[in-house]
């Protein structure tokens, strides 16, 4: 062999981050359970071996690929030590490249025995004072002296030092269960809101919050008392040393973060502001282009970043578990030409500004298949906008260029009219022929219509005057008004609408419903002010909807057969109403036309 | 002149008047140049290629933008002017000539399902 091994077994255990060049004696696979499959390593310098190297779970793959076998050589290029609880040493290879495969080698190198502690003398390592924790001391002078303790490549991570009375700092990729005594330096780039739950094992709340530094990140939880112990003193985008969480297998349904494993805090940990904190790192993304969410599976929780094309309004709805939230849809485009529709929830969606179509980056959103493709921001993702990254940059240029000019095909099923995306037009004579609305659930398509008549008679209620809640109220005819489900009287209310319109096209006509937005829309008139006419001017009243006759809007519709008294309908909700336009109507029927032709 | 109105005018671009000679048609075109005795101007189609309109009074108002001619076609291959009117832009929206010109082809393409032009067209 014509490598000179360094003696370095020794030194390894003090520092964290020494390239080495050792022999691989043996390797065992370890089935850790429910976990992950871990590698562990014998590995020798030529004097000494040890069989204490565990391979970090992302380096994997040279076992796996047999890369890594007995008496290949190696360089380890990161590594960090862990003291497990009886004193053992077990070391961590982070970072480690193949230098000669093992069919190159022919055999054993030297003749080394097991490296026993306290009998080997070690380099005197450069950097941190050893702390007592530390089983292994180095100890001066000696022959190992000649091998030096190489400290090239990457900047020592362990470099700061730790608060007073705690382990040393190590990388997030090294923390694994099988050892309690370390400290990360990290930051915090994404912190959630309490949330509390209520079931029947009783009340409690929680947080959790997305940790980084330069070897990776990493999910930490914490409940009630730790809610309440460390809620406040953390804040995002600062750095903490943290220690002695519990560390479990990470569920990947929640989370995006590339670790095996999260955190939970309990009583036992510390969580420290860092000052000093340029090294590390700001958020770590993995963004996927937009035209490549099609070959991603459903649920899959990814990165992306892009324009924020154009913004629809923020709206309300109520939840399966009657929770009413905030909900807002975008859609976003990169540089693969694509754009997706983003759904955001809550104060996310009620805040978010998209004007001068700025760049967003999101971490952690779901990709879901409705309507194809969509994406939608989860209780853990970052939202971050025109973030300071240098994709951000690049994203902006491009766009302010050529981006603007394109189309941006849909990864999503528009809504409405003005979509490339595959929108589910239908003739009113297809709703019917094909049965709409007959399955389980309720069917969904867009058509060309022209009102041809409306009801004015009860287009309009009285609804209850709070903010977020449109339920008709009751007159007490005390010029009072009762809103059940405020469960409060009100000396007055606001008008609402709900419109029952015959629409036709060329093939057939339809009976829709029109709730407040698309009727206003088909009106041209604010509710209130209709409402007002109503009371007031019968004959304004009249002119509105002699005016509205005779308009043609894509209707995007709602199709469900409906049951009351053992009789069925057919019911169809205008989801919405908009104009038509002509150019994108004109380039869909001549397109129809050339596919029609060619069959 | 007296029929144009009555017959029915075929939808034509620049590249099929030849075939029309003789014929009604109805010729949509942005004005490129209107000659300085105001009797002839000539319009650009969405291929890009113009033809030239002949009128018998002299234009009586400034002509820009998009406009639609109903006229005979003379055996120098010119639209002899009926009648013409300017589109206006609505609601800021531009007429499309490229869009209007993928009409025309389909109406040449499928006359069965289109049968506006004259009856031996």
């Amino acid at each position: 062999c014509t490598y000179i091994m360094t003696y370095i077994i020794v030194s390894l255990q003090c520092k964290g981050n020494l390239c080495v060049n050792s022999v691989i004696g043996n390797i065992r696979k370890i089935d850790g359970g429910s976990g992950p499959v871990r590698f562990r390593l014998m590995m020798s310098d030529g004097l000494h071996t040890m069989s204490s190297f565990m391979l970090s779970t992302q380096l994997n793959y040279l076992a796996e690929q047999n890369e890594v076998a007995p008496n290949c050589v190696c360089l380890v290029k990161r590594s960090v030590t862990n003291v497990l609880k009886d004193g053992r040493p077990v070391v961590i290879i982070l970072d480690m490249e193949v230098v000669k495969p093992a069919d190159q080698v022919g055999g054993k190198i030297g003749d080394p025995t097991p490296y026993v502690e306290g009998q080997s003398k070690a380099p005197q390592p450069a950097a941190p004072a050893p702390s007592a924790a530390r089983p292994l001391q180095p100890q001066n002078g000696g022959p190992m002296n000649r091998g030096p303790s190489r400290d090239f490549g990457k900047k020592p991570m362990s470099a700061p030092n730790t608060p007073s009375g705690t382990s040393k700092v190590v990388p997030i990729a090294s923390l694994n269960p099988y050892q309690s005594k370390w400290t990360v330096r990290a930051r915090v780039t994404n912190k959630s809101a309490i949330r509390t739950w209520s079931n029947s094992r009783g009340d409690g709340k929680l947080f959790s919050m997305e940790i980084v530094d330069e070897s990776g990140e990493i999910r930490v939880t914490g409940f009630n008392q730790e809610v309440d112990k460390f809620y406040s003193l953390i804040e995002q985008g600062k750095v903490y040393y943290i220690s002695k969480g519990s560390l479990k297998i990470a569920n990947k349904q929640f989370t995006s973060l590339k670790n095996d494993y999260e955190m939970t805090l309990n009583g036992d940990s510390s969580i420290i502001p860092c000052d000093d904190s340029q090294d590390v790192p700001m958020v770590q993304c993995d963004f996927v282009f937009i035209a490549d969410l099609e070959a991603r599976d459903k649920d899959a929780i990814v990165d992306v970043i892009g324009v924020c094309k154009s913004v629809e309004d923020v709206t309300r709805i109520t939840t399966k578990n009657s929770r009413e939230v905030s909900k807002r849809n975008i859609q976003l485009m990169d540089m693969s030409g694509k754009t997706i529709q983003v759904t955001m929830w809550g104060k996310e969606a009620e805040t978010f500004d998209g004007t001068g179509q700025p760049i967003l980056a999101i971490k952690g959103a779901r990709l879901s298949d409705f309507g194809g493709r969509s994406l939608s921001t989860l209780y853990s993702s970052t939202l971050m906008i025109n973030p300071d990254m240098p994709e951000a940059y690049k994203l902006r240029g491009w766009y302010d260029k050529e981006g603007h000019a394109l189309d941006g095909q849909s990864m999503t099923e528009m809504r409405g009219g003005g979509g490339s995306g595959p929108t589910n037009w239908k003739t009113l004579a297809d709703v019917k022929n094909e049965h709409l609305g007959h399955g389980d659930k309720a069917d969904y398509f867009t058509c060309v219509g022209t009102i041809v008549y409306m009801r004015k008679e009860n287009c309009l209620y009285q609804a209850c005057s709070s903010k977020d809640c449109n339920k008709k109220v009751v007159d007490q005819q005390n010029g009072m008004y009762r809103c059940e489900k405020c469960d409060k009287e009100f000396p007055d209310f606001k008008y609402r609408l709900m419109l029952s319109a015959n629409i036709a096209d060329f093939s057939d006509n339809q009976w829709v419903t029109c709730f407040q937005d698309s009727a206003e829309t088909l009106l041209g008139q604010k509710a209130d002010y209709i409402g007002q006419l109503k009371d007031s001017n019968e004959a304004a009243f009249d002119e509105i909807f002699q005016h509205a006759n005779f308009n043609t809007f894509v209707f995007r519709n709602r199709v469900k057969l409906e049951t009351y008294n053992d009789e069925s309908r057919i019911k169809v909700t205008v989801v919405e109403a908009k104009p038509v336009d002509h150019k994108e109507y004109s380039k869909r029927l001549i397109m129809n036309i050339r596919k029609t032709a060619a069959q | 002149m007296t029929g144009v109105f009555e017959s029915p005018k075929s939808r034509i671009n620049a590249a099929m008047v030849s075939q029309f000679v003789n014929k009604p048609v109805c010729f949509v075109g942005r004005v490129e140049k209107v000659h300085p005795t105001g009797k002839s101007f000539t319009l650009s189609d969405g291929e890009g290629k113009t033809i030239s309109v002949e009128l018998n009074e002299p234009l009586d108002e400034e002509l820009s933008g998009i406009v639609e001619v109903v006229g005979m076609v003379s055996n120098k291959g010119t639209v002899m002017a009926t009648t013409y009117s300017m589109f206006r832009d609505e609601k800021g929206i531009q007429f499309d000539l490229d869009l209007y010109n993928e009409a025309l082809k389909v109406l040449q393409d499928f006359p069965q399902h289109y049968p506006f032009g004259s009856s031996s067209g």
